[in-house]
């Protein structure tokens, strides 16, 4: 019996330094304008100036062809971006989804026509997309949804709603998922395929009939929303792929989602703050920290995130010759996600971080902001249990 | 890429045949004789005949001069079996020795983690807490302090004081105290050592064979899962126990990439191997004490039997995740470098 997962080592060759140093140094001048806030926010801030300046520099859809506004560069530039984007906690969220899911998805399975609308616009930073899939009665059984796409002359009509859709808000257009056949089994064991049936769709969000309503969340702010379709036209020629295969659709882009620097970056940008924290602590009068246990729990930290962005580089290495490693990439997305939500934990442990929201210092905000959004680490994208038994049927577990 | 390939199959090679080899004799009866104080010299005759105690040694030392990175295998192959013999120890000591130009005169050696002091006279003093295989080896290989220089040594063990450990494993372990010894070798340290001497170069080879013995414990429990029932079903089809084991897949994986990640840094010279030793012994201590909880849960009382072989396994974990330096003592030191360094130098020394 051998194991189902392997993790061949990959490194970003060093032709790609010169382009890190250039992302590194435009981040760094950047930041002076963001509080400790925004930077916890890093791609759940909606910041449409700033993607327009990151467009302009080139580095939205940098893989994708010239003649749809990309760059034709490779998938490890796409990396190394993102990756300095997300050390830092910039505020990518207004062209997160659409450089990594939806124009990926355009690009793939789109109609001539469609990539010819919508990539350029994604690319410059202009057009920002969110993603519609979980509804009221479907979460993590995200097959099991009932908002509906019926024909009707010259397209579709849209009935049903969406709901926790990021940023739906803002955006321009969503790809949702609807039924356009079948009906979702009541029943799970009477053996009828609640997994076809789904189709994809572009759709434009000022579209008379849809109503976005956003959700107020723990943190106070509305990042999520509620989106109802009430009789929402859809033209033929916004249909995305196939009728009927949505789901596969949807499903292909997940090993993408799963391992990406977002999975385990979400709180590290709160630690170069407390070592820097700590160190001030020291020299002051304040009662000494015991030092050997920060200095612990400081290297534990490292070794994690040493060791996540390798399991990182691997995937993306396997994702690059065409691999599709999904175990890896459950495994990844789950250990990324418990290192995430330890972090802010990790700097009430060593140092006295109060409960407080001190605007004037970058530490104080970012770590509010983070200790009160780490539930959804290991809830978006998959949660934990969905991940655990990805992992289990791929041990062979039965 | 293609030459990189063919390099790592090499040591992939050797692994191999020493699979095959453990496989066939390293039975429960077997382990259980070296704990009780016994040497499996067949054993150790045909792992000398393979030719693997000189794969980290230099051609020119008569070593196979293989890489760290192609010798992770065979580190991961002793974890994978728990394999009773002295291996990792005697190829760390003619790696050194052979990295200083030195051949030895025999396999009967063991390193020690320690730093020793060389005084003015070119004797040999200091100690060193845990010892592995002492009892077996004819010497020791050590890296001394001599004034500000750092010298690598070879001394025999007859000429220190040694006073055997129980130890988890129950593997053979000392304490060794040596006061004024003269060393057989005393020659400049070569420049893949620093501060830590050869602590880097254990802690790598345990952590490296702790994967192993992870990769092999979680396929044992995989299978105990499938076989085991109760409640009318096998205990792998409950959702507790498949998530138990689930983490137990995560926490093999992680080490498993840090002990590969340490074995590559070693062949980028010394800070280089520090750091990767360190996140590598951390990972995989830190993976080793969570997984053999979710080992024993899962095999339930069966599990904790003399007569089950999981308990070699366990034991293994407990015993390397300490020697070496444990996970918190190499935290601390990878603590305590990134915070000398400040916040600024954090992200840049990832990325590396």
């Amino acid at each position: 019996m051998s194991l189902p997962f392997r993790y061949p080592p990959f490194s970003i060759p060093t032709e790609f330094d010169a382009l890190r140093r250039e992302v590194r140094e435009f981040l760094n001048e950047a930041a002076k304008n963001w509080s400790g806030w925004d930077l916890g926010h890093s791609w759940m801030a909606f910041n449409r100036e700033f993607s327009r300046e990151v467009g302009r520099r080139g580095w939205i859809g940098i893989t994708w062809p010239k003649q749809y506004g990309g760059h034709e560069r490779t998938a490890l530039e796409r990396y190394v971006v993102v990756e300095e984007m997300l050390a830092i906690g910039a505020p990518v969220g207004a062209h997160w989804v659409g450089d990594r899911q939806s124009g990926p998805l355009l690009l793939r399975i789109g109609s001539e026509a469609q990539k010819q609308r919508f990539l350029p616009g994604i690319a410059a930073g202009e057009l920002a997309f969110c993603i519609g899939l979980s509804e009221p009665g479907a979460g993590s059984d995200l097959a099991s949804i009932r908002s509906r796409a019926e024909r009707v002359a010259g397209g579709w009509q849209l009935n049903g709603r969406k709901v926790w859709t990021t940023y739906a808000q803002h955006s321009d257009f969503m790809i949702g998922l609807f039924r356009s056949h079948g009906s979702p089994p009541l029943d799970v064991n009477k053996g009828t395929d609640k997994h076809k049936g789904l189709s994809q769709f572009l759709i434009d969000l000022k579209t008379p009939g849809i109503e976005v309503r956003p959700i107020r969340d723990l943190t106070g702010e509305a990042h999520f929303n509620e989106i109802t379709f009430d009789d929402v036209f859809v033209p033929d020629d916004l249909l995305l792929g196939q009728e009927g295969e949505g789901w596969a659709q949807a499903n292909a882009e997940l090993a993408f989602e799963r391992s990406g620097p977002d999975r385990y970056l979400s709180s590290f940008p709160l630690l170069a703050p407390t070592i820097d924290a700590v160190r001030a602590d020291e020299r002051s009068d304040l009662p000494a920290t015991n030092d050997r246990l920060t200095a612990r729990r400081i290297g534990e930290a490292v070794a994690d995130i040493v060791t996540l962005r390798e399991m990182s580089l691997s995937i993306l290495g396997r994702l690059a010759d065409g691999e599709t490693p999904a175990q890896e990439a459950a495994l990844t997305k789950d250990l990324g996600t418990t290192f995430e939500q330890r972090l802010p934990e990790m700097v009430r442990e060593i140092r006295e971080q109060l409960p407080v929201r001190d605007d004037s210092q970058a530490l104080s905000a970012m770590h509010v902001f983070l200790t009160e959004t780490t539930p959804t680490f290991s809830l978006r994208g998959g949660t934990r249990e969905i991940m655990r038994g990805i992992i289990a049927r791929g041990l062979g577990l039965r | 890429m293609n030459a990189i390939n063919t390099e790592m199959e090499v040591g992939e090679l050797l692994a191999e045949q020493l699979a095959r080899l453990f496989s066939e004799r390293v039975t429960h009866q077997a382990l259980t004789r070296v704990e009780q104080g016994a040497f499996d010299q067949v054993l150790w005759g045909d792992i000398e005949q393979l030719g693997v105690v000189g794969a980290l040694t230099p051609e020119l030392a008569g070593g196979a001069g293989l890489n760290w990175t192609q010798c992770a295998a065979i580190f991961q192959t002793l974890g994978e079996h728990a394999a009773p013999i002295p291996l990792a120890e005697a190829m760390l000591a003619t790696w050194a020795l052979g990295r200083a130009g030195i051949e030895a005169d025999t396999t009967r050696l063991t390193v020690s983690s320690a730093i020793f002091e060389i005084d003015t006279n070119g004797k040999l003093h200091g100690a060193d807490s845990l010892l592995p295989w002492a009892a077996h080896a004819q010497s020791v290989v050590a890296i001394a302090k001599a004034g500000d220089d750092y010298r690598l040594c070879l001394f025999l063990i007859a000429d220190a004081e040694i006073n055997s450990l129980q130890t988890i494993a129950r593997l053979p372990s000392s304490q060794l105290i040596a006061r004024g010894v003269t060393p057989q070798i005393n020659v400049p340290a070569p420049n893949i050592f620093g501060p830590l001497g050869l602590q880097p170069a254990l802690a790598t080879a345990r952590a490296t064979a702790l994967a192993g013995t992870l990769a092999r414990m979680l396929e044992l429990t995989i299978e105990y899962a499938n076989t085991r029932s109760q409640f009318g079903k096998t205990i792998g089809r409950f959702q507790a126990i498949q998530h138990l084991i689930a983490e137990f897949a995560e926490l093999t994986a992680a080490a498993q990439v840090a002990a590969a990640f340490a074995c590559r840094q070693f062949d980028r010279g010394v800070d280089a191997s520090e750091r990767g030793a360190a996140v590598a012994k951390i990972r995989a201590g830190q993976s080793a004490t969570r997984a053999a909880m979710i080992a024993h849960q899962v095999f339930g009382a069966i599990g904790f039997t003399d007569e089950h072989i999981l308990h070699f396994y366990s034991r293994r974990l407990w015993q390397w995740r300490s020697e070496a330096g444990s996970e918190h003592w190499w935290a601390e030191w990878l603590g305590q470098q990134t915070l000398a360094a400040g916040g600024d130098a954090l992200w840049s020394g990832i990325t590396g």
